[in-house]
């Protein structure tokens, strides 16, 4: 019993890791009908940024935190006119194209400036993590889980309780209806955009303490959170979360069940067996072509 | 429906020798370069770099056939490479089995498993095969590192076998090489078979593709499995090449790297391909220069790809092919010889389209309740209610596109209820749409000789490539636009493309002719035409059910009308008393 | 300023012809030639830069002390991008400069068996640092190596953990690469012999992102002591905190990775007290003192085994060339074979048969961060 509560919890705070990471992923899916191939490497950005601003310059953490996160807005806005606007009106198979080529991109940038080494970045709280009864809890994956569901309440009251978030709804629906409704479809997408840079590079800079700092982090993170959106139904909001933590879950045990080194493919078993059987995912609509 | 596959592969058999006569130089020049990679004189690292890029080559070829002509992304085409790769290895080494057995079952693996890939899931749209194939190839990686007994995992498989005949680096690169001549001619010439045609259909519109009898989901998995399986004839290939495969060689990376291979060179044709994968292979070996700095070339490589999808979207074939067919599309067609020939079959009795009782729900909406149609053989019969009343709905569900709720579906005495739209169109159903569906980068010619393809089609003779297009030409002189069939769909306006639409239905020699609106958008002039055509498509005895707004063309072209609101049926009868009909007046005026 | 179409591809068409006309431009000299793959970009490139850093510093040496036959010594360096297949384009591409006398191959056994097929063909010296036994006992002569392999360190650290620490049930833990399955093999089967079968045999895949299935399963096993064959430092890493974290603290004797420079920034505190492997220490003999102090002076970092087995591969090299008296590979060969009680920065090298030149391990201690020496264990089978 204490294994299986050691596990969960632990399923949980990876998968909680997915889930914000694929959040990023339904947002620009719903704004765009685009799946952007580059969100892992947000999360990757994001946690160098705070080695540049905590570790090298050694500027306070919070200050370090804040900074990375405007850095990811920023880069949100480059990674929309330089990837996505120029393509909007091309099919979807090009833009996919330019955000795998977006992705080695910036991997290799950091590379490039950085060098390949992984970095350590310190966790928000001094204490490690705390004992309780037989489970220990890892204090970073305890503030992960935390501000995944913080940032689902957060989620929850910008779409359906802002003016801004109704707004970026609209034009995720119908955008010909949205700019007869004189909404700005193209800053939509940019807010879009800058959102669920922001979003990512948060999972990256949450995560970092736990799997370190490497240009790798972000494609791992990224493929599962894939699956999970896929798992969740495309496009929507809480079958992502809930198809992170299910994926993090469902790795761990079958890691810890049966067999360590394929714990990769129990994501990706989980990802086919769901499109063959149920392709509309966990909460998804229907996904034939309307006629 | 004949195996479409059969008639791939006739392409390149010598069934058609003037074709052959005329592609001589193509061999000629195959020919050179096979002489070439057998005699000159290479070193070491050209020996390998020409032994990558040739067999890569042939896995971006499956490619520019899945993607290029078909329209479907593959992220898996490296886990396709490594079966092929991994049975000659695995095969020659441990199996002691003959190379040539390894190659073939490499192929027929790839083959078997690009099938079963795209059968489960080709149905869905394109993000889920793109997420599919990225987790098999996730999950094929994980295979072949941790099978240890099967794959050697990591370690890799080394001293792979060749073919006595080819034992020599260089006898082997010729080898290839040839094969690459051979497969580039096949995928050369796929478009122009009916597979190819097939293919394009489904990229460029896979409704209008469904309804002139292309069965999309089978040509999809077609092209998957097409794909797959020279994925893994490249894969073989490389392994004899290189004698030792690993695990990281066949990995998501790699499959990124064909991709952009394809996309570079030009996703559409095989040249492209070939020009992509060379330049990719040779780009980064030029590009070491920049190797001081880990990361950099990498990352310039990541923004070439951004590049040329934003400068260059059919990649530098696609470039320098668009001059090509500027001056293509100024050929003038061949004069059609016959008249349009309209011999529609007749089984069943007087009746050629039975309605029964037939409903489509959608969730709690009604859009269509238990509607009957008869509609008689002979004469134009029209369908009409105001906006909403569950017309294009009705013609979708006869076409179908949508499946019936309940309700029978009787074409010229066949069932034809739970068909699939393209066997309805082999079973004699011909339609249009509202809103255009032509295959857009066609030209008009090639889109009304993909109707006339349809299965069933009694004029055609055996289907050979002459038939067709002398029944598609007879069909677009018959509206009228025989002089300009080898013009581009965008450079009609969008009467004439509605036209085209028209013969393309008619080139397939339906039983029945379903017209969505074929009025809405016309100029007056252009509706005179219409109705003109109306006339001389009925005075050949084709049946015609036409939906449409226009009460003026209704009450003088259709004989018979069935009038709708609400999803049910108000009114039907002869036009002239449906017409005058208390509730059709009050519906189209509106009462009370 | 607008791009157009024409303007992308003009650019295109310079940007892939400049090169060439560049390196058409090299001059060619009159010196001895060593060509060397190493990672400079992939996953390993940092250890790639160590080890030319430490190719480089023997290269500096040999030259001061008049080259080879006289003639400067010269470093041709290839990226083998830390890939199979760039390693067989890197080695093919110095192996077309026929003025290339002998190579340095890779520290990754599985590039080593990529290029072996190679290596055969051209039939010139190559020395190498992966560690897998079957590279030197697979039929290929032309392959040296400058690191003890893997069935030394299994036996070393079976030997140490029970023999030293007294500790018989072991739970074994490696990567599923070919690095991790050979190593884990090889404990597993030197603990066999010492009739002490590991409780727990475990395989992980590389970049695995949590590990406290792992944890848990050698907690359950009841193991008192951990093997460990770990490749990549980050996973080293969150596994040593797991482990800690999940209160696991029996002894831990690693492979060399566990004492590298990166696992230790890492994994920090939870690394010490650790036993690890190491092929180079810098205390374990005159040589080894001699490099790191050399290494330090110019590179500033701690030395490690990424850069001493290049040093020593082409020392070694350099004295076997000047011995031979000719660039001739057979000769070479018979010279390196023939190379007994060297010192090396790595250890003794005394060459058998196969091209093995190291037989032994030293063991060193993680204490509080610093590695320190302990104990070298060497075989004479």
């Amino acid at each position: 019993m204490d294994l299986v509560l050691q596990l969960l919890f632990t399923g949980i705070g990876i998968g909680a890791v997915y889930a914000l990471v694929a959040l990023g992923f339904v947002l620009i899916f719903r704004a765009t009908n685009v799946v952007n191939f580059a969100q892992g490497e947000f999360s990757m950005v994001a946690a160098y940024l705070m080695v540049v601003f905590a570790v090298d310059l050694g500027w306070p953490y919070w200050l370090s935190f804040l900074l990375a996160l405007a850095g990811m807005a920023l880069l949100g806005v480059i990674f929309n006119l330089g990837v996505y606007y120029p393509l909007r009106h091309r099919t979807f198979l090009p833009v996919i194209i330019a955000t795998i080529g977006a992705s080695i991109l910036m991997a290799n940038s950091v590379l490039a400036i950085y060098g390949p080494q992984p970095q350590v970045l310190q966790g928000w709280f001094e204490t490690p993590g705390i004992q309780l009864g037989p489970v220990y809890l890892d204090s970073q994956y305890l503030l992960i889980i935390a501000v995944t569901v913080v940032m689902v309440i957060f989620n929850y009251w910008f779409f359906e309780h802002t003016m801004l978030g109704k707004k970026l709804q609209a034009t995720s629906q119908d955008k010909e209806m949205a700019s007869l409704l004189g909404i700005s479809v193209s800053t939509m997408i940019m807010i879009t955009f800058i959102y669920s840079a922001v979003l990512g590079g948060l999972a990256g800079i949450l995560v970092a303490p736990v799997l370190f700092v490497s240009i790798q982090m972000g494609s791992t993170i990224a493929l599962k959170a894939f699956a999970a959106t896929i798992i969740g139904g495309f496009g929507d909001v809480a079958g992502a979360i809930i198809g992170g933590l299910a994926l993090g879950v469902i790795e761990t045990f079958g890691a810890a069940y049966i067999s360590v080194p394929y714990k990769d493919g129990f994501a990706f078993l989980v990802l086919v067996l769901f499109l063959i059987f149920r392709p509309q995912g966990i909460f998804g609509e229907r996904v034939a072509e309307k006629a | 429906m004949s195996a479409p596959s059969d008639n791939m592969t006739m392409a390149a058999a010598p069934r058609s020798r003037p074709l052959l006569l005329r592609h001589l130089p193509y061999f000629i020049a195959a020919a050179i370069l096979v002489a070439l990679a057998a005699t000159m004189r290479f070193d070491g690292y050209i020996l390998n770099v020409l032994m990558q890029a040739t067999t890569f080559a042939i896995a971006v070829f499956g490619l520019s056939v899945v993607l290029g002509l078909c329209g479907q992304i593959n992220l898996a085409q490296a886990a396709f490479f490594g079966f092929g790769a991994y049975a000659v290895g695995i095969g020659t080494t441990d199996l002691h089995l003959s190379y040539w057995l390894c190659l073939v079952a490499g192929c027929v693996m790839a083959l078997g498993a690009g099938a079963f890939l795209g059968m489960s899931t080709l149905r869905l749209g394109g993000h889920y095969l793109a997420m599919v194939t990225i987790s098999f190839q996730q999950i094929v990686t994980l295979v072949m590192i941790n099978a240890i007994g099967l794959t050697h995992g990591p370690d890799g498989v080394s001293n792979i076998g060749r073919p006595d005949l080819f034992q020599t680096g260089q006898g082997y690169l010729a080898f290839c090489v040839a094969v690459l001549a051979i497969v580039g001619y096949g995928v050369w010439h796929l478009p122009d078979t009916r597979l190819g045609r097939a293919m394009r259909a489904v990229r460029d519109n896979e409704l209008a593709a469904g309804v002139s009898g292309i069965d999309v989901f089978r040509t999809k998995v077609y092209a998957f499995a097409l794909c797959a399986a020279l994925g893994g004839l490249a894969g073989g290939l490389f392994a004899g090449g290189f004698a030792y495969v690993s695990p990281d060689q066949f990995s998501f990376a790699e499959s990124i790297v064909f991709l952009t291979m394809s996309l570079l060179g030009g996703v559409a044709s095989p040249i492209g391909s070939a020009i992509g994968t060379g330049l990719l292979i040779l780009i980064p070996e030029w590009l070491r220069f920049l190797k001081s700095i880990p990361g950099l070339y990498l990352a310039i490589y990541g923004l070439f790809v951004i590049l040329i999808i934003r400068y260059m979207p059919d990649g530098i074939w696609g470039f320098i092919g668009a001059a090509l067919d500027r001056w293509r599309s100024r050929i003038k067609a061949p004069a059609a010889v016959a008249p349009l020939l309209l011999k529609p079959a007749t089984i069943g009795g007087d009746i050629v389209l039975e309605v029964k009782g037939l409903s489509k729900y959608f969730g709690g909406l009604k859009a269509v309740d238990g509607v009957d149609i008869q509609v008689k053989r002979g004469g134009v019969h029209a369908l009409i209610g105001p906006n909403g009343s569950g017309k294009t709905t009705t013609l979708n569900v006869l076409s179908g596109l949508y499946k019936a709720t309940s309700g029978k579906v009787l074409l010229d005495g066949t069932d034809i209820t739970t068909m699939p739209p393209h066997q309805r169109t082999a079973a004699g159903l011909g339609r249009t749409f509202q809103n255009i569906r032509l295959f857009r980068s066609m030209t008009a010619l090639e889109n009304v000789e993909i109707g006339a393809e349809r299965p069933g089609n009694t004029l055609i003779g055996q289907g050979g490539p002459a038939a067709l297009t002398e029944r598609a030409m007879e069909a677009l002189t018959f509206v009228g636009l025989g002089s300009r069939a080898n013009e581009l769909i965008s450079s009609f306006s969008y009467g004439h493309q509605r036209l085209i639409e028209i013969a393309r239905a008619l080139a397939a020699n339906p039983t029945l002719l379903l017209l969505d609106e074929p009025a809405a958008g016309l100029n007056s002039t252009e509706k005179l035409e219409l109705h003109e055509l109306l006339k001389r498509i009925a005075a050949q005895g084709l049946t015609i059910l036409i939906i449409d707004h226009d009460m003026t063309l209704v009450s003088e072209a259709a004989q018979h009308i069935t009038v709708l609101n609400f999803g049910r049926r108000i009114a039907d009868g002869e036009s002239m008393a449906v017409l005058r009909h208390p509730d059709v007046v009050s519906a189209y005026l509106g009462s009370e | 300023m607008k791009v157009t179409r024409r303007d992308f591809a003009a650019g295109l068409a310079v940007g892939i012809t400049a090169p060439y006309l560049i390196s058409n431009a090299r001059a060619q000299a009159a010196t001895i030639k060593i060509g060397m793959c190493a990672p400079v970009t992939g996953p390993a490139a940092e250890s790639g830069g160590y080890a030319i850093k430490g190719a480089k510093l023997a290269l500096e040496a040999v030259n001061k002390a008049g080259g080879i036959l006289g003639k400067q010594a010269e470093l041709i360096i290839e990226d083998d991008q830390t890939t199979n297949p760039g390693i067989v384009l890197a080695f093919s591409k110095l192996a077309a400069q026929s003025d290339i006398v002998a190579f340095l191959g890779s520290i990754r056994s599985t590039q080593v068996h990529a290029m072996a097929p190679d290596v055969l063909k051209l039939g010139k010296p190559v020395m190498i640092g992966g560690t897998d036994p079957n590279l030197t006992h697979m039929g290929n002569q032309w392959l040296f190596r400058f690191r003890p392999n893997d069935s030394y360190s299994g036996r070393v650290i079976a030997d140490y953990g029970v023999n030293t620490l007294g500790k018989k049930k072991w739970a074994v833990l490696h990567s599923t690469d070919a690095f991790g399955t050979a190593g884990g093999k090889a404990l597993t089967s030197a603990l066999e012999k010492l009739g002490a079968p590991p409780v727990l045999d475990q395989g992980y895949a590389n970049q695995s992102q949590d590990f406290t299935p792992v944890v848990l399963a050698i907690k359950q096993s009841g193991a008192d002591i951990l093997g460990s064959y770990f490749t990549f430092e980050n996973d080293l890493g969150i596994f040593a905190r797991q482990l800690r974290q999940l209160g696991v603290n029996i002894p831990w004797v690693g492979s060399p990775s566990i004492v590298n420079i990166t696992a230790l920034k890492l994994a920090g505190p939870a690394l010490y007290g650790t036993y690890g492997v190491a092929d180079y220490a810098e205390d374990s003999s005159e040589g080894s003192k001699a490099f790191g102090k050399a290494y330090r002076d110019v590179v500033k970092v701690a030395p490690d085994n990424q850069s001493s087995w290049p040093y020593d591969a082409v020392t070694v090299l350099a004295a076997a060339i000047n011995k031979a008296g000719s660039i001739d590979p057979t000769k070479i060969r018979e010279a390196i074979l023939a190379i007994k009680k060297f010192p090396g920065a790595e250890g003794e090298y005394n060459f058998d048969q196969n091209g093995d030149g190291l037989h032994g391990y030293n063991i060193v201690k993680n204490d509080k961060g610093n590695i320190v020496f302990d104990k070298h264990i060497e075989f004479n089978d």
